[in-house]
C-alpha cells in the first residue's frame, strides 16, 4: 500500500454572523502524497469538525465549485494533491478566495462574479442576417471550432477572478472569466451581437487588464483568459483606433474575424499595430498599479509582494519585446 | 408567501430544459437547485449524446438497439418517441449556442459508442454534458425566470393527493421557507451516493427521488443499477472505456491478462457488464490486489500515444491518483454509475400524483429498461425535460392557485431542530458510509437471496438509529452538517427500496445480476417493479412493459 505522511493543514474559519474575526484552525491528518486537498478536507468534515463549510461537488475539476487559496494561489481543492505542496511549503494553508465577500469558511459570495458574467451578453444572439438554418445545424467547419481556443473549457470556478490583481483595483473591470466568455460569443460564426457586447462591457472594459498572467496561470482549465483579452485588444485597437469607449467599428470588426480568419487577423495585428498596442496598455497598468499601492501589501495571509513582481516582470517582458 | 404556476426543482440539463419549456409556455417558472446550475452533474457527462442522424443510420436502428440494450424491459411506445425526437433534439442544441465537434465538411462529428449499430454519438470534444450544460444555461438566460440558487428542496407538500407546492432550505440565510407551485418538476438527478464507490458527484443523493417517495409516489425498477467496470480506486471517478478501446489492458494480481478467461474473443473489450462482473470475480476469488482492485495497463502504448489520444484520462489519473499510467498501471474497479429506475413518469414527465412531475436521471419512463446505452441519459435529459416542463405547465394553466402553510414549514424546521439539539447519537456522514457499506456488500453487482435478506435487516437496523442522527453544526449560514444529515435519510430511504426490489426480483436481467437465478424469466418478470412507500417499508407491485414491434430476444452480442 501506498505510504502515508503526516500533513499540517491551516485552514481559514469565519462565520461572519458569530465570529468577531476570522481564524485559522490547525489540523494534521496521515494522507498518502497524491491525496487531493478536497479530499482532506472532507476528511477533517467527516472526522474531526463536521461544521467545516465549503463547496464541493464532482470532485474531478469539472462542477468549478471547489477554488479556493490553497498556499496563496487560487487553484481547485479537487485537483491539488498535498505532496508537492508540502514539498514547496511545508504545510498547506488554505483560505477563501479573494476578490468575493466570504459567506463562511471557505465559502465566497460569488454573486459578483455571476454579475460580472451577465454584463457580456452571455447567450448567442442570432446574426439577423445569417439566420439559424431551419431543422438543421448551423454548418461549422473543424477550423472554425478551433478559433475557440480553448475558451469551451471553463468551468466557472472563478480562480481566475479571485487570482485578478485588476480586478481587485478596478470593480467595473469585468474580470477574465466573463471576457474569455466574451472571446467565446465574439468568434462564435453563429452569433451577431459584437458590438453591442463591447459596448456593455464599459467603462472598465478590457483596458483594465495589467497583462500579468495570473489568470492564466491560476486556471484549472488552461482557458487562458490573459492571451484571450490579448486577442481581443488587439482586434479593438485595429479597429478601433486609440479610442476605448466608442466601439464605433465594432461591426467591421466582427465580420474581418468571420471573413479572413482570427488567426492571421493575430498575426497581422501583433507585426504592425503590435508596438502601438502594447505601450497603450502598459502605462493603463502602471497606472492602476500606482493608485492601489496595498497591492503590494495584500492583507490576509497571502505572498502578494510575489506576485505583483511577477506582475511588472511580465509588463516590462511585453514592453522589451513589443 | 413565495408562489409560483410551475416549480422546476434541479438546474442540471433536465431541469434546465424542463423550466425553458414552462416559460416558453408563458407560465411564471422558477427554478429550484442546491447547486448553481452550472456546477450540476450534467456537466461530468464526457462521451457523447445519441442521434440517428447519419446516413447509413435510422431512427428504427436506434430504437431497436435501446430495446435490446434495455433486455426487453423498456417501454417500446416511450423508446420510439425517445429515438425519433433525437435529431430535432441535437439541432435544437446547437442552434442555442453548443460548440459540438465537427467533421472536415462542417456537419457534426459522431463516434461509436458501446451497444449501437453505427457511429451515432455526437460530441462535443471530451466534455459534451458540459458543452450542453452551458448552452442551455445562456439560452434560459434570455427568458423571465425566478431562480432559487443554493436552495435545497426538503419536502414536498401535498394536500387530498395534490401538489401544493414545497418546503425548501436557503444555504445561504439558513431559511426554510414554503414555495407554493401549481404543478412541480422534479429533476433532481442521480443517486449514485446511496453506494460508497459511485462515479457520481457528492451531490448526487438523490433528494427528488426519496422526497417524492415519502410523499406517495411510486418509485420504479429501482433495483437496476449500472455499474461501470473502470473507476478510479479512491474518488470512483470514471475511466472511459476509450482506454481500453485504444488497446488498454486489464490483469490481476498475479499478473494475469484474466479477461480472456472471460470474453477469449473480444478479451477487455466486452460489453460494460461483462467486464464488471469478471472483475468482480478476479477480486472475490482472491485473484485482485490487496484493498480489492485490478490494474488497468496502459503502458504498452508508449508516452505518445497515451498522452495524444487518451489525454484525460492521463489527466484523470495524474491528477487525481497521482499515479502517472505511461509508467504505471491505473488502479481501477467497478463502481456504481446509473440508476436506470426512479420516479415512475408517463412520456410527457406525470407521475401518479396530481401536479408533480419529473425528468432525466431521477425519473423512470421508462427507456433504459433494466440497463442503459451510453449517450441515452443525456438526450433522455432534454426530450423528456421539455415534455416535462411542457405538461407542468399545461396543468398549472388548468389549476387553481394552491398554497403552502406554515404548518408544513413548521412541521419540517420542527425535525430539523430535534437533530439540532441532540447532544449524541450518530454523524450523519459516518451513518452514511454505514448505509453505503451495506449495499456494496449486499446489492453490488452480483446479488443472491442471503446477502439482499441480510442488506435488508441492515437496513432496518440502520433505520432505527437514524431516529438519533444529530447536526453537531448550529450555524444557520452553510450548514452542510445540516444538509449530509437531510440526504442521509434519502439515501436511507432509497437503499431499502433498492435492496427490497433486487430480493423479489428472482431473475437476472441487464444489470440485475442474481447468482441464485442467472437466466432471465420473461414468463414471471417481464414486467416494472413498483415501490411504493409505507411507515413499515416498501411494497411492491408489478406493472406491465409497453410493447409495440419488437419481440423480447436473448440479448447476446
Ligand atoms: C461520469 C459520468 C459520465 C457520464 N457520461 C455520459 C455520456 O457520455 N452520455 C450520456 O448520455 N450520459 C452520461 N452520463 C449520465 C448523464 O450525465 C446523467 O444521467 C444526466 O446528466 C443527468 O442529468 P439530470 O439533469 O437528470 O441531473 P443533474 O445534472 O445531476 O442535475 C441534478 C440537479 O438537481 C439539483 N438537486 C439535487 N437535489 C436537490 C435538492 N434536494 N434540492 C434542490 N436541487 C437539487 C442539483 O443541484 C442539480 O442542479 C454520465 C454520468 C456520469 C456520472
Ligand atoms: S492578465 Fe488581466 S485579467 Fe488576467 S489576472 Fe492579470 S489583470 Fe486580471
Ligand atoms: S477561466 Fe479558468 S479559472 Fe476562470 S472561471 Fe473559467 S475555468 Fe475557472
Ligand atoms: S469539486 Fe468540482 S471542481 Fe472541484
Amino acid at each position: 500500500m501506498v505510504e502515508s505522511v503526516s500533513v499540517p493543514l491551516s485552514v481559514y474559519r469565519f462565520d461572519p454572523g458569530r465570529d468577531a474575526s476570522p481564524r485559522y484552525v490547525d489540523y494534521r491528518l496521515d494522507l498518502p502524497r497524491h491525496t487531493p486537498v478536497l479530499t482532506a478536507l472532507l476528511k477533517i468534515r467527516s472526522e474531526i469538525d463536521s461544521s467545516l463549510s465549503l463547496r464541493y461537488s464532482c470532485r474531478s475539476a469539472i462542477c468549478g465549485s471547489c477554488a479556493m487559496l490553497i498556499n496563496s494561489k487560487s487553484r481547485l481543492a479537487c485537483q491539488t494533491q498535498v505532496g508537492p505542496e508540502l514539498d514547496l511549503h511545508g504545510r498547506i494553508v488554505i483560505d477563501p478566495m479573494r476578490n468575493q465577500p466570504v459567506l463562511r469558511d471557505l465559502v465566497v459570495d460569488q454573486r459578483p462574479f455571476w454579475q460580472d458574467y451577465e454584463r457580456i451578453l452571455p447567450h448567442l444572439v442570432t446574426d439577423p442576417r445569417h439566420p439559424m438554418p431551419e431543422g438543421k445545424p448551423n454548418p461549422m467547419t473543424p477550423e472554425q471550432v478551433e478559433r475557440f481556443h480553448e475558451t469551451p473549457r471553463c468551468i466557472a470556478c472563478g480562480a481566475c477572478y479571485s487570482a485578478c490583481p485588476a480586478k481587485e483595483a478596478d470593480p467595473t473591470f469585468p474580470g477574465p472569466m466573463a471576457l474569455a466568455k466574451l472571446y467565446r460569443f465574439v468568434v462564435d460564426p453563429r452569433d451577431g451581437a459584437t458590438r453591442e457586447r463591447l459596448l456593455r462591457i464599459q467603462p472598465g472594459g478590457l483596458w483594465t487588464c495589467l497583462r500579468c498572467h495570473l489568470c492564466t496561470t491560476s486556471c484549472p482549465k488552461d482557458v487562458q483568459p490573459s492571451e484571450r483579452i490579448r486577442d481581443l485588444k488587439e482586434l479593438a485597437i485595429r479597429e478601433q483606433g486609440a479610442t476605448e469607449a466608442g466601439s464605433r467599428h465594432a461591426v467591421g470588426f466582427k465580420e474581418n474575424l468571420h471573413d479572413r480568419g482570427l488567426l492571421n487577423e493575430m498575426r497581422l495585428v501583433r507585426q504592425t499595430d503590435g508596438v502601438l498596442g502594447m505601450l497603450r496598455q502598459a502605462p493603463q497598468g502602471i497606472r492602476i498599479a500606482a493608485k492601489k499601492p496595498e497591492l503590494l501589501h495584500k492583507p490576509r495571509r497571502i505572498e502578494g509582494q510575489e506576485e505583483v513582481r511577477r506582475l511588472y516582470e511580465l509588463l516590462e517582458d511585453e514592453e522589451g519585446g513589443a | 408567501m413565495r408562489r409560483h404556476d410551475v416549480l422546476v426543482v434541479g438546474a442540471g440539463l433536465a431541469g434546465q430544459r424542463a423550466a425553458l419549456a414552462a416559460a416558453q409556455a408563458g407560465r411564471d417558472v422558477a427554478l429550484l437547485t442546491k447547486l448553481h446550475p452550472l456546477r450540476s452533474h450534467s456537466g461530468a457527462a464526457q462521451g457523447g449524446i445519441n442521434a440517428a442522424v447519419g446516413a447509413e443510420d435510422s431512427v428504427d436502428t436506434h430504437i431497436y438497439d435501446t430495446v435490446k440494450g434495455s433486455d426487453y424491459l423498456g417501454d417500446q411506445d416511450a423508446i420510439e418517441f425517445f429515438c425519433s425526437e433525437a435529431g430535432k433534439t441535437v439541432v435544437e442544441m446547437e442552434h442555442f449556442g453548443t460548440i459540438f465537434s465537427r467533421a472536415p465538411d462542417g456537419s457534426l462529428a459522431r463516434r461509436p459508442f458501446g451497444g449501437a449499430g453505427f457511429p451515432r454519438t455526437i460530441y462535443a470534444a471530451d466534455r459534451t454534458g458540459l458543452a450542453l450544460l452551458q448552452a442551455i444555461y445562456e439560452h434560459l438566460g434570455t427568458e423571465k425566470i425566478t431562480t432559487y440558487e443554493e436552495w435545497d428542496l426538503v419536502d414536498l407538500v401535498l394536500v387530498d393527493g395534490r401538489v401544493q407546492g414545497i418546503v425548501a432550505h436557503d444555504r445561504r440565510t439558513g431559511e426554510f421557507e414554503g414555495i407554493a407551485a401549481k404543478s412541480v418538476v422534479l429533476a433532481t438527478g442521480p443517486a449514485g451516493r446511496v453506494y460508497s464507490r459511485t462515479t457520481n458527484s457528492h451531490s448526487s443523493t438523490g433528494d427528488g427521488l426519496a422526497i417524492a417517495y415519502r410523499a406517495g409516489a411510486w418509485l420504479k425498477d429501482m433495483e437496476f443499477v449500472q455499474f461501470h467496470p473502470t473507476a478510479l480506486l479512491e474518488t470512483g471517478i470514471l475511466i472511459t472505456e476509450g482506454a481500453r478501446g485504444e488497446g488498454g489492458i486489464l490483469k490481476n494480481g498475479t499478473g494475469e491478462r484474466f479477461m480472456s478467461r472471460y470474453a477469449p474473443h473480444v478479451q477487455d473489450l466486452a460489453s460494460r457488464d461483462v467486464v464488471s462482473r469478471a472483475i468482480v470475480t478476479e477480486i472475490l476469488e482472491g485473484r485482485g490486489f490487496p484493498g480489492g482492485f485490478v490494474h488497468l495497463e496502459l503502458m504498452h502504448l508508449g508516452k505518445e500515444k497515451i498522452e495524444s489520444r487518451l489525454q484525460e484520462i492521463c489527466d484523470f489519473s495524474r491528477n487525481f491518483a497521482g499515479i502517472d499510467p505511461v509508467t504505471e498501471p491505473i488502479p481501477v474497479s467497478p463502481a456504481q454509475h446509473y440508476m436506470m429506475g426512479g420516479i415512475g413518469t408517463s412520456i410527457h414527465g406525470e407521475t401518479n400524483l396530481a401536479g408533480l412531475f419529473a425528468a432525466g436521471e431521477a425519473a423512470c419512463v421508462s427507456i433504459h429498461g433494466a440497463n442503459r446505452l451510453g449517450g441515452n441519459s443525456l438526450l433522455e435529459t432534454l426530450v423528456f425535460g421539455k415534455e416535462a416542463g411542457i405538461a407542468a405547465a399545461q396543468f398549472a394553466a388548468d389549476s387553481p392557485s394552491t398554497r403552502v402553510s406554515d404548518i408544513e414549514v413548521q412541521r419540517t424546521l420542527g425535525t430539523v431542530r430535534t437533530m439540532m439539539a441532540r447532544t449524541d447519537g450518530v454523524e450523519p456522514l459516518a451513518f452514511r458510509a454505514e448505509i453505503q457499506a451495506v449495499m456494496e456488500r449486499r446489492a453490488g453487482i452480483y446479488r443472491n437471496d442471503a446477502d439482499l435478506r441480510a442488506g435488508c435487516e441492515e437496513i432496518s437496523t440502520l433505520r432505527e438509529r437514524a431516529a438519533t442522527m444529530r447536526i453537531t453544526d448550529s450555524s444557520r449560514v452553510f450548514n452542510l452538517n445540516l444538509t449530509d444529515a437531510l440526504e442521509t435519510l434519502h439515501i436511507l430511504d432509497l437503499a431499502e427500496v433498492i435492496l427490497v426490489g433486487a430480493l423479489a426480483r428472482t431473475e437476472s436481467r441487464g444489470a440485475h445480476s442474481r447468482t441464485d437465478f442467472p437466466k432471465r424469466d420473461d414468463a414471471n418478470w417481464m414486467r416494472h417493479t413498483i415501490a411504493s412507500y409505507r411507515p413499515e417499508g416498501p411494497q411492491l407491485s408489478y406493472a406491465p412493459v409497453a410493447y409495440t414491434r419488437w419481440e423480447p430476444k436473448e440479448r447476446v452480442y
